[in-house]
């Protein structure tokens, strides 16, 4: 099981239909993505980026080709089942940290797991997963809008760590951030994966690109190296 | 229950706004429950006035009709009058049932050395049936024609007691009725209306005022299911050629009066939904608000795993907070207003905490959250299938 690839796309098109002419976002894109390994994805604006994290992170489908997650084929999964895959197998970093404001930290933190047990979880996993991004204990009760970007940062790490997903999927996770502070996170990534997590990240910066251990380079929608 | 949660607090930190939608529902539950609790009221008022007569048939000459076997007699409200003749053929037709004759007029009457004279309403009846018709609550019934009975409501307001003298006609020239009893309250009734009036013995009303017919005669039937059938034979013994009496089922009457009653109700009530409907415009338009301004976070939820019925359980608890706290807060307001609406308009609260009245409450608060849930479930399933995609892109 632990051979099997986290991550297959073989041949995936993706063609957005508008009414000025069919756009062909992705064609015909095929890659793997091993367990333990730090992905990076970039290219220029427009280049299909945005589809391929789309349709990596399952919110999306392809219009051909296939796409496994741990085996499974997506293309013909249902919205339900496929929001559940999201759930326990997919962690998603954002740039713009998108914590719940409504929510505390602790609260965030938990939330996938609420989604996943149905019920009131123990918020000790929380800390303990809060901990280990190197977020202090006396910050658990702050709502986002009272941590700095960093923090927040930190906080939208371990909510995506939480259910222990196979995949973390980042997108530009330090956009947001000064060169400081999104080293700092970088470095945090770096740890995650050394103690296994596997994480695609999309970025255009180039430094950022140089904590992954592979690149893949996509332009016009197919992969260029 | 997180989204449950997060349906509180979304509430709590848009507390203006959310009071405002809640405020529609207060109004909406209070118009509703108020104009319910009140028609209720005056259904149970009116009710409890006519209750005592509701086993009875009512026999009156036929107004508009021939004077068939009937003739004038001096000294009635009306010409039109029923003979001896025709108080027997009733009481045959009606047997084994209480056949009451009864005569009435009014007159002056003064209640005493220097009291001024008034004028009331007196009515005839046999000493005899006096005990079927009317119940006393002081006194006892008239053994001869000197005895006078009176209403509850003319003795209160003249200040008359057992024992009292009234002088009747002007200055006492039809003589002088002691007083033996005081009636129950009978409240507006078909048969004798006696609360404001007095009852002499049909022998002193025959002599006093020169009369040998009655103006109506009271059946009182001993089974109500009886009521119809009793009905029936007097029309079809005084009726067949002609019709010259009127039968009023008191019963029927009853019934007619209380479903125009309820009808009545039923339409303050509809008035009053309409404000509920507004009520629940106002919750759409929050809750769709509430949907816009929160798209990017629907878009989140949705990438990390929250399924369509959960987010849209979310907005549906808004929209149920929004309408049981609407709704418990109107539902207190109708009591409040229901009691200081009965003390003031029906001088009595008692009909306010009965089932029947308090139903209404309840009506305008599930009407409330049904439609507070109603109103939110658009928005909530418009939040539940917005593409993610889409969603996360909002800014």
């Amino acid at each position: 099981m632990d051979d099997q690839p986290v991550m297959v796309f073989k041949d995936v098109v993706k063609v957005y239909p508008l009414p000025s002419g069919d756009v062909t976002a992705l064609d015909g894109v095929s890659f793997q993505v091993d367990r333990g390994e730090f992905i990076s994805v970039m290219g220029p604006s427009g280049s299909g980026k945005s589809t391929l994290l789309n349709l990596m992170g399952c919110l999306d489908t392809p219009t051909s080709g296939d796409i496994y997650i741990g085996g499974t084929r997506i293309r013909d999964m249902s919205d339900k089942d496929l929001t559940n895959l999201r759930r326990d197998r997919i962690g998603f970093i954002f740039q713009y940290f998108n914590l719940f404001p409504l929510l505390n930290i602790i609260e965030n933190v938990t939330f996938p797991m609420m989604l996943k047990s149905q019920k009131a979880v123990d918020p000790e996993k929380g800390r303990s997963v809060l901990r280990s991004v190197q977020l202090d204990d006396s910050l658990f009760s702050h709502t986002p809008m009272e941590i700095s970007g960093g923090q927040q940062q930190r906080v939208a790490v371990a909510r995506a760590l939480i259910n222990d997903p196979d995949i973390l999927l980042c997108d530009e996770p330090t956009g947001n951030l000064d060169s400081k502070t999104g080293a700092g996170i970088m470095e945090l990534m770096s740890e995650l994966n050394r103690q296994g997590t596997t994480i695609i990240m999309v970025t255009h910066d180039s430094h950022i690109a140089e904590y992954s251990r592979r690149t893949i380079r996509i332009a016009d929608g197919r992969i260029v190296e | 229950m997180i989204f449950w949660e997060i349906a509180k607090r979304n509430i709590r930190i848009h507390l203006l706004r959310s009071s405002l939608a809640m405020l529609g529902i207060v109004i909406g539950v209070v118009a509703i429950a108020s104009m319910g609790i009140l028609g209720n009221s005056l259904v149970l008022t009116v009710s409890d006035s006519l209750k005592t007569v509701g086993d009875s048939v009512i026999v009156t000459p036929h107004v508009g009709g021939t004077m068939g076997g009937f003739g004038g007699g001096a000294g009635g409200s009306s010409s039109l009058k029923i003979t001896e003749q025709n108080f027997q053929q009733i009481k045959r037709a009606s047997a084994p049932n209480i056949a009451i004759p009864v005569l009435q007029t009014s007159d002056r009457m003064k209640l005493g050395v220097g009291s001024d004279e008034i004028v009331a309403a007196i009515y005839g009846l046999n000493p005899d049936d006096v005990p079927d018709l009317l119940k006393l609550k002081e006194g006892g019934y008239s053994r001869g024609d000197s005895g006078v009975l009176v209403g509850s409501t003319f003795a209160k307001d003249n200040n008359v007691k057992v024992g009292s003298r009234i002088a009747i006609g002007t200055d006492g020239e039809k003589g002088t009725l002691r007083v033996t009893g005081i009636i129950e309250e009978r409240g507006m009734a078909f048969d004798v209306s006696t609360d404001s009036a007095i009852v002499v013995t049909k022998n002193w009303f025959d002599e006093t005022y020169n009369r040998n017919d009655y103006d109506k005669v009271v059946v009182k039937v001993k089974n109500l299911d009886d009521l119809p059938g009793v009905k029936t034979a007097i029309e079809n013994q005084m009726n067949k050629r002609d019709k010259i009496v009127d039968v009023v089922d008191t019963r029927k009457t009853m019934e007619t009066i209380f479903a125009a009653f309820g009808q009545i109700t039923t339409f303050v009530s509809a008035i009053g939904g309409i404000s509920m409907l507004v009520a629940g415009v106002s919750i759409l338009n929050i809750m769709m608000m509430s949907v816009t301004e929160r798209i990017k976070e629907i878009g989140i939820m949705r990438s990390i795993g929250a399924q369509r019925k959960e987010v849209m359980s979310m907005f549906l608890y808004e929209a149920l907070i929004l309408g049981v706290v609407g709704s418990l807060i109107g539902g207190t307001m109708s009591l409040i207003g229901g009691y200081a609406i009965s003390s003031v308009l029906l001088q009595t609260t008692k009909y306010l905490f009965v089932f029947s009245s308090l139903i209404h409450i309840i009506y305008g608060m599930s009407f409330g959250i049904v439609i507070s849930l109603i109103c939110g479930i658009y928005p909530a399933w418009r939040a539940a299938n917005l593409n993610p995609i889409d969603a996360l892109r909002h800014e």
